[in-house]
C-alpha cells in the first residue's frame, strides 16, 4: 500500500479518473488517485458520483474526462477553449497505466529531442535530430507555462505525405500533471491541433495517462486517431518506466539538462516555487 | 543482517566473464545499486551507473556498438573507458562539456567472474587453499533471500547433497573466510567416481535486501583436458543442487515479510555540469601527463605518434573526445602546438596524432620529428573541439589538403562507425604524401585521393567537387591557407549556405595588426580596461585575473571566443565565418581588436 | 493479398508481424481496437473469431485463429529453406511444439500482468508475476545450457525456429507487468540475438539492438 497523500498542492488539484464515455452505467468502477483507492459510477440519469468510502468526492466533466479532487479544489480546472470548437473532432484516445510519477510523464511530453530515437519514422528519424532554440515563457497571471517557436524535423507530415517537414509546435503546462500540446495542422494551415495529456497520479510512482485528441481532421476515423496515440503512448512507456529515480528530482544538480530541455528547466523550478511534494524528489533547501 | 557500511568497501562479483558477450550490456545489481556492465570490442569491460546523466534513463536498455555505449532515450553517445559524453544529437553543432561524464566503477575480471563494488578498497583478495590454476565457473543462481539468510543452509544442503550422490567415501569440509564466500573441499576422493569432485568455491553477491546470487567455481579442473560431455554433465548437476537449495529456501521463506529494499545513493552531477556552461579553464592548460607510447612513419614526412596515459589507473584515464578535437601538446623545448587528434570513435586509450615535417620548421614538427622517442613524456592540454563534426547531415562532404587529413580522418572514422553517409577528398602534391590508404579504403564512405594539381587545377577540382549543395549537407574543409581560401570562395559562388561550411586553418596566414588602442568593458565583472597598442586582449584580461582558455593564440583555433555585447570588433582572425563575422557578435581575443572606441564583453 | 486481424500492442499479434517480415511476406493490416474498445468482442469480429481473440489470418480461404497455429502455417507454407518449422526433422519439431506450449504459458503469466498494470484488467497481478518469474528461470536455465554447447536458439539447430518467435514478444515486453529480466541474463543475450535475425522488425515497446560484430 502506498502511504496516504498529505501534499497540500497535490490535495488541491482537480485529477482526471476516466473518459466519460467509458463509464459503463450501473457498473461501479474502482481506482486509485494520489494513494487513495476511490469508486466511480454512472446512474440511469448519466451523473457521475464519486466516492471516497463514504464521502462524495466533487466532480467537474470537462475534455471528455471525469475529473475529482481529494481536498478542497484550489482553483477551477485549466481553460482549453478549443475543446469548444464546433468543427474539431475531439476524441479520447487512450487511459493506459504507466510505471512512472506524473511529473516525469509530463517533461517528457515537453521533450522533442527523444522524437528521432523512440517515435523513429513518427515524429523524427536520425540524422535529424537538432532541437533548434525555442522560447520558454512563464505566464505569471495564468500560472502557466509556455513554450512556442518549437521547430522538429518530421519525417512525415501526414498520412500518405512524402518528404519531411519542419513541424511547429506550441506547448503549454498549465497544470503540476496535465500538459497540452498545439501542433502544425496538416489540413489547414490556419489552425492548430491540440493534442493533450492528463495524468492521473495513481501514486507517486505510478499513473493512468489519459490522452485527448482535438484535431480538425476530416479524413482519419476516431479509430485511427486512437490507434495512432497508442503507438506513441507505447513507444514511450518503456523509457518511462526504465527511469531512475521514478520520482522527479527538483534539485538541479540530479541530472544534465542541456539547452533542449529549457522546458523542463522552467517545469521543474515551477513545480519547486509551487512546494508540491507528490511525485517528486524534493530539492533540499 | 549483514553489515552494508562495511560490504561497500568490498569487491563483489556481479557477473561471470562469459555473461558480458560482444555488444551486449549486461543489467547488474550490487547491495541495491543498478550498474551496466558491458564490454567493449578491446575487450575492456565497463562497469558503469545505470542511468544516463540527461534522464536517469537505465543504460543497460541501451546499445554497446563495440566503442560506444548509447541512450536509447536522446542517442547520448558515451565512450569506452571514460565514460565520458562524446555526442549530444540534440545540439549537433556543440561539442559535449568533457565534464559529462557518466558514474563508473571499478571492474576486474578474476576466476572467470567480473568483480566490482561501490568503493572496493586494495587489490581482489585471493583464494589460497584452493587450487585456481584452472577454474570453471557455475551458472549463477540468485534466490530471494539475503546472503546472510542462504550461508548456512547453502553449505548445509550441498555437503548433504553431494554426499548422498557420492559412493560414501567423500566427505566435504566446509571454511567461510568471510561473509560472503564459502569454500568447499573434499576430504577424501577416490580417482574412479562416477562424476568428479573438485574443490568449490562460492561466492554469495548481495545483490539486494532480499536478493542474493550465489556464483560458484569448480576449482582445479582443466576444461581443456576434460571430456565436453562429462564437464556438461557436471555443470547439470551443480546447476541442480543450488536450484534445489533455492526452491527450498525461498519455500521455508515464503511467509516471511520482504525487507525493505536498499536504496544506494545516486551520485549528484557537478555544479558546471548542470548547467552545462563553457568550459572553465585558464590559458593554454596542460593538466594531463603523457607517455609517447610509439611513433610511426606514415609517409617520408609525416609521423604519427601515439599517446597514452602513464598508468591503468582511472585516475589517469585521458579524458574522451569527439572529431574534429585537438589538443596542445607542450614540447621539450618550451613550444605549444595544437595537433588534431585522429582517434576514433571509442579509441579512449590513448590520443593519436600525426604531424607533418614542415621546413623551415619554427620549432614544432621538428622537435617531435627528430627529438621526440618513444617513452619520453609529455604534457598535454585535455581535448578541445572548435571544429566539431555534425551528424545530422545527410550527407557530408570532407575536404582535406595535405596534413590537413588529420581532423577529417577523425571524422570519417567517426562517420563510418554511425554509417552516416561521407564523401571525402584528399588533396596532396604527390602520391608518396599519401597516408592511411588502407583503412581509408575500407571505410564505407568513397574516398578520393587528388595528387599534383596545381593551383588553377585545384581550383577547377574543387568547383566540380562542391558543384551541388543541397539541403542537409555539410562541407568540412583542412588544409593550407591558399586551398582553403580557394574552396570556401569557391563554395560561396556555388551557392553553399554559410552554416554549412565549416573549415579549420593550421594557423593564422594573415598578418596581424597590433598597432590600435582601444577600451573594453567587461558586462559581468564591472570592469574597464585599455588594451594598448602591441598587446593582445587576452594578455591584458590575464593580467586583470580575467580568466579565459586559449590554446593557438594565433586567431586560428577559436578557443578564445568571447560574445560582443556592443561596439564593432576588428576581427583579424581566420577561425570565423564571414557571416559570423558580419554579426560582429563575439571575437577571438588572441587577435581581435576593435573599430569602435569601445566594446562591451559579455565576461 | 493475406489480411492479419491485428492490434499494434498485442504481443501475440507482433509474433505474426515479426515472423511476415522475416519471410518478406506482403500482407495487409485489419486494425481491430483490442484495448478499450474490445472490438476483438463484439459481433462482427466474433463471426470471424467465435472465441474473440486476436489474431486472426485470412489467407486466400483459410481463416486462421490462435498464434502459435498461424506461426506454424506460415512458416511450413512460406518457409522455403524449412529453418522455421522443420516438417522433416520429427524430434526437432515435437521440441518446437513443446516451447509453442511453453509460449502460451508465457503468454498466460506474463502477459497477464501487463494486463493488469497497463489495460487494468481484472487479474491477480502478483500472481501472474510469481508465474512468470518460474517460467523465466525454466527458459534461462535451458537457453545457458544452450549457450555452453554453442546453441544460439531455444530449439538446438543451426537457425532459430517459431519457438523463438513465439517465447520473444511476451518475455521482451515483460517488464511492462512489471517483471524485471535482471535475473535472466542468458534470456537477456537470447533477446539481443533475435533482434539481430535479418527482417527483424520492433513494436511500442520494442527497442532494436545495435548492430552485431
Amino acid at each position: 500500500m502506498s502511504p496516504v497523500c498529505n501534499d497540500p498542492v497535490a490535495l488541491g488539484l482537480w485529477h482526471p479518473l476516466a473518459a466519460v464515455e467509458d463509464i459503463q452505467p450501473f457498473t461501479e468502477q474502482r481506482t486509485r488517485l494520489l494513494g487513495q483507492a476511490i469508486r466511480y459510477s454512472k446512474n440511469h440519469e448519466n451523473d457521475i458520483t464519486v466516492l471516497d468510502g463514504d464521502r462524495r468526492l466533487p466532480v467537474t466533466l470537462a475534455y471528455g474526462y471525469v475529473w475529482t479532487c481529494l481536498g478542497t479544489p484550489a482553483a477551477a480546472l485549466f481553460d482549453l477553449p478549443e475543446y469548444a470548437e464546433p468543427d474539431r473532432r475531439n476524441v479520447c484516445a487512450a487511459t493506459v497505466g504507466v510505471r512512472v510519477s506524473a511529473p516525469r510523464a509530463v517533461e517528457n511530453f515537453l521533450d522533442m529531442g527523444h522524437f528521432p530515437f523512440v517515435h523513429t519514422g513518427i515524429l523524427g528519424v536520425e540524422p535529424h535530430t537538432e532541437v533548434r532554440e525555442y522560447r520558454v515563457d512563464l505566464d505569471e497571471q495564468r500560472d502557466e507555462i509556455l513554450a512556442t517557436e518549437c521547430i522538429f524535423y518530421q519525417p512525415q507530415a501526414a498520412a500518405g505525405a512524402s518528404g519531411g517537414i519542419m513541424a511547429d509546435y506550441i506547448y503549454r503546462v498549465p497544470h503540476p500533471y496535465c500538459s497540452v500540446l498545439y501542433k502544425s495542422c496538416p489540413t489547414d494551415e490556419s489552425r492548430l491541433d491540440v493534442i493533450a495529456l492528463f495524468l492521473q497520479p495513481v501514486d507517486e510512482e505510478n499513473v493512468r495517462a489519459h490522452a485527448l485528441v482535438s484535431v480538425i481532421d476530416t479524413q482519419s476515423s476516431d479509430l485511427d486517431i486512437r490507434l495512432f496515440q497508442q503507438t506513441i503512448f507505447g513507444q514511450d512507456k518503456p523509457i518511462l518506466e526504465n527511469q531512475l529515480p521514478k520520482r522527479l528530482p527538483l534539485d538541479p544538480r540530479a541530472e544534465t539538462p542541456i539547452r533542449a530541455d529549457k522546458a523542463a528547466i522552467v517545469y521543474r523550478r515551477w513545480l519547486r516555487a509551487k512546494g508540491l511534494q507528490y511525485g517528486v524528489i524534493p530539492a533540499a533547501a | 543482517m549483514i553489515d552494508l557500511e562495511a560490504a561497500r568497501y568490498l569487491w563483489h562479483p556481479i557477473a561471470a566473464s562469459s555473461d558480458l558477450v560482444p555488444r551486449h550490456v549486461f543489467h547488474a545489481q550490487i547491495l541495491g545499486r543498478e550498474m551496466a556492465l558491458w564490454r567493449a570490442d578491446d575487450d575492456n569491460v565497463n562497469a558503469w551507473e545505470n542511468r544516463c546523466l540527461h534522464r536517469g534513463v537505465r543504460l543497460s536498455i541501451g546499445i554497446n556498438d563495440g566503442t560506444e555505449l548509447l541512450c536509447q532515450y536522446h542517442g547520448w553517445r558515451y565512450a569506452n573507458r571514460t565514460a565520458g559524453c562524446t555526442y549530444i544529437p540534440a545540439h549537433p553543432a556543440d561539442a559535449p562539456a568533457r565534464t559529462i561524464c557518466n558514474n563508473t566503477y571499478p571492474a576486474v575480471e578474476h576466476y572467470g567472474l567480473i568483480w566490482s563494488g561501490d568503493s572496493p578498497e586494495g587489490p581482489l583478495p585471493l583464494l589460497s587453499t584452493v587450487d585456481t590454476s584452472f577454474v570453471t565457473p557455475l551458472r549463477a543462481v540468485t534466490i530471494n533471500a539475503a546472503s546472510q539468510q542462504i550461508l548456512l543452509p547453502l553449505i548445509q544442503g550441498y555437503t548433504l547433497q553431494l554426499s548422498d550422490t557420492g559412493d560414501g567415501s567423500l566427505r566435504y569440509g566446509a571454511d567461510t573466510p568471510d561473509a560472503f564466500t564459502i569454500i568447499l573441499r573434499a576430504t577424501d576422493t577416490s580417482s574412479d567416481r562416477a562424476i568428479p569432485a573438485p574443490d568449490i568455491a562460492f561466492f554469495l553477491q548481495p545483490v539486494d535486501a532480499a536478493r542474493t546470487t550465489i556464483r560458484g567455481i569448480l576449482c582445479g579442473m582443466d576444461e581443456h583436458n576434460t571430456d565436453p560431455q562429462a564437464l556438461n554433465d557436471l555443470l547439470r548437476f551443480h546447476n541442480r543442487l543450488l536450484c534445489n537449495i533455492r526452491d527450498r529456501l525461498e519455500k521455508a521463506m515464503a511467509d516471511e515479510p520482504a525487507p525493505t529494499p536498499w536504496i544506494p545513493i545516486i551520485p549528484t552531477v557537478s555544479e558546471n555540469q548542470a548547467s552545462m556552461p563553457a568550459i572553465n579553464e585558464d590559458g593554454r592548460s596542460a593538466s594531463l601527463r603523457v607517455r609517447v607510447a610509439s611513433i610511426e612513419s606514415l609517409s617520408p614526412s609525416v609521423k604519427s605518434f601515439r599517446f597514452e596515459p602513464l598508468s591503468d589507473l582511472p585516475e589517469a584515464q585521458l579524458p574522451a573526445s569527439q572529431p574534429g578535437a585537438h589538443i596542445d601538446v607542450h614540447l621539450p623545448n618550451g613550444l605549444v602546438r595544437q595537433y588534431s587528434l585522429i582517434n576514433g570513435p571509442g579509441q579512449t586509450d590513448h590520443y593519436a596524432i600525426a604531424v607533418k615535417l614542415s621546413l623551415p620548421s619554427t620549432g614544432g614538427s621538428q622537435a617531435l620529428h627528430e627529438h621526440l622517442r618513444e617513452g619520453d613524456l609529455l604534457a598535454t592540454s585535455a581535448p578541445r573541439n572548435n571544429f566539431t563534426l555534425r551528424r545530422d547531415a545527410e550527407h557530408t562532404h570532407l575536404v582535406a589538403g595535405g596534413i590537413g587529413l588529420t581532423p577529417l580522418l577523425a571524422m570519417a572514422r567517426a562517420l563510418h562507425h554511425m554509417g552516416r553517409p561521407y564523401t571525402l577528398h584528399h588533396f596532396v602534391s604527390q602520391e608518396s604524401e599519401l597516408f592511411f590508404q588502407d583503412e581509408l579504403q575500407t571505410l564505407s564512405g568513397s574516398y578520393h585521393a587528388h595528387i599534383g594539381l596545381n593551383p588553377s587545377q585545384t581550383a577547377v577540382r574543387l568547383a566540380d567537387i562542391l558543384a551541388s549543395p543541397a539541403e542537409h549537407q555539410h562541407l568540412y574543409l583542412c588544409g593550407p591557407a591558399p586551398m582553403l581560401q580557394c574552396a570556401r570562395t569557391t563554395a560561396a559562388d556555388l551557392n553553399w549556405q554559410d552554416h554549412t561550411v565549416h573549415f579549420e586553418y593550421f594557423a593564422n596566414p594573415e598578418e596581424r595588426d597590433d598597432s590600435s588602442s582601444f577600451d573594453v568593458d567587461l558586462a559581468r565583472s564591472g570592469l574597464t580596461l585599455n588594451v594598448p597598442a602591441g598587446q593582445s586582449l587576452l594578455a591584458v584580461l590575464r593580467e586583470h585575473g580575467v580568466t579565459l582558455p586559449s590554446s593557438c593564440e594565433q586567431g586560428a583555433c577559436g578557443t578564445c571566443r568571447v560574445a560582443v555585447l556592443q561596439g564593432t570588433p576588428d576581427h583579424q582572425d581566420v577561425y570565423l565565418s564571414d557571416a559570423e563575422k558580419a554579426r560582429g557578435d563575439c571575437l577571438m581575443s588572441c587577435v581581435s581588436r576593435a573599430r569602435s572606441n569601445k566594446l562591451t564583453l559579455d565576461l | 493479398m493475406m489480411t492479419l486481424y491485428d492490434y499494434e500492442l498485442s504481443g501475440n499479434c507482433y509474433k505474426i508481424r515479426l515472423l511476415l517480415n522475416i519471410l518478406g511476406i506482403q500482407y495487409r493490416k485489419q486494425s481491430i481496437e483490442f484495448y478499450p474498445a474490445a472490438e476483438h468482442r463484439k459481433e462482427e469480429f466474433l463471426a470471424i473469431n467465435p472465441l474473440g481473440e486476436l489474431p486472426v489470418l485470412q489467407d486466400g480461404d483459410l481463416t486462421l485463429r490462435d498464434s502459435q497455429a498461424i506461426l506454424v502455417y506460415l512458416a511450413s507454407e512460406y518457409d522455403t529453406a524449412g529453418n522455421w518449422y522443420p516438417l522433416l526433422n520429427p524430434r526437432t519439431l515435437a521440441e518446437v511444439t513443446q516451447w509453442l506450449c511453453f509460449a502460451n504459458a508465457i503468454t498466460a503469466s506474463a502477459s497477464g500482468a501487463r494486463l493488469v498494470d497497463g489495460f487494468f484488467y481484472n487479474l491477480d497481478g502478483d500472481a501472474c508475476r510469481a508465474d512468470a518469474h518460474r517460467l523465466f528461470r525454466i527458459l534461462d536455465e535451458h537457453l545457458w545450457f544452450q549457450e555452453r554447447e554453442r546453441q544460439d536458439w531455444i530449439v538446438t539447430g543451426t537457425a532459430p525456429t517459431i519457438a523463438d518467435i513465439a517465447c520473444f514478444p511476451y518475455v521482451i515486453l515483460s517488464e511492462e507487468g512489471g517483471i524485471s529480466r535482471m535475473d535472466y541474463p542468458a534470456i537477456r543475450r537470447w533477446t539481443d540475438r533475435i533482434k539481430r535475425i535479418p527482417g527483424f522488425t520492433v513494436m511500442p515497446g520494442v527497442f532494436p539492438a545495435g548492430p552485431g560484430v
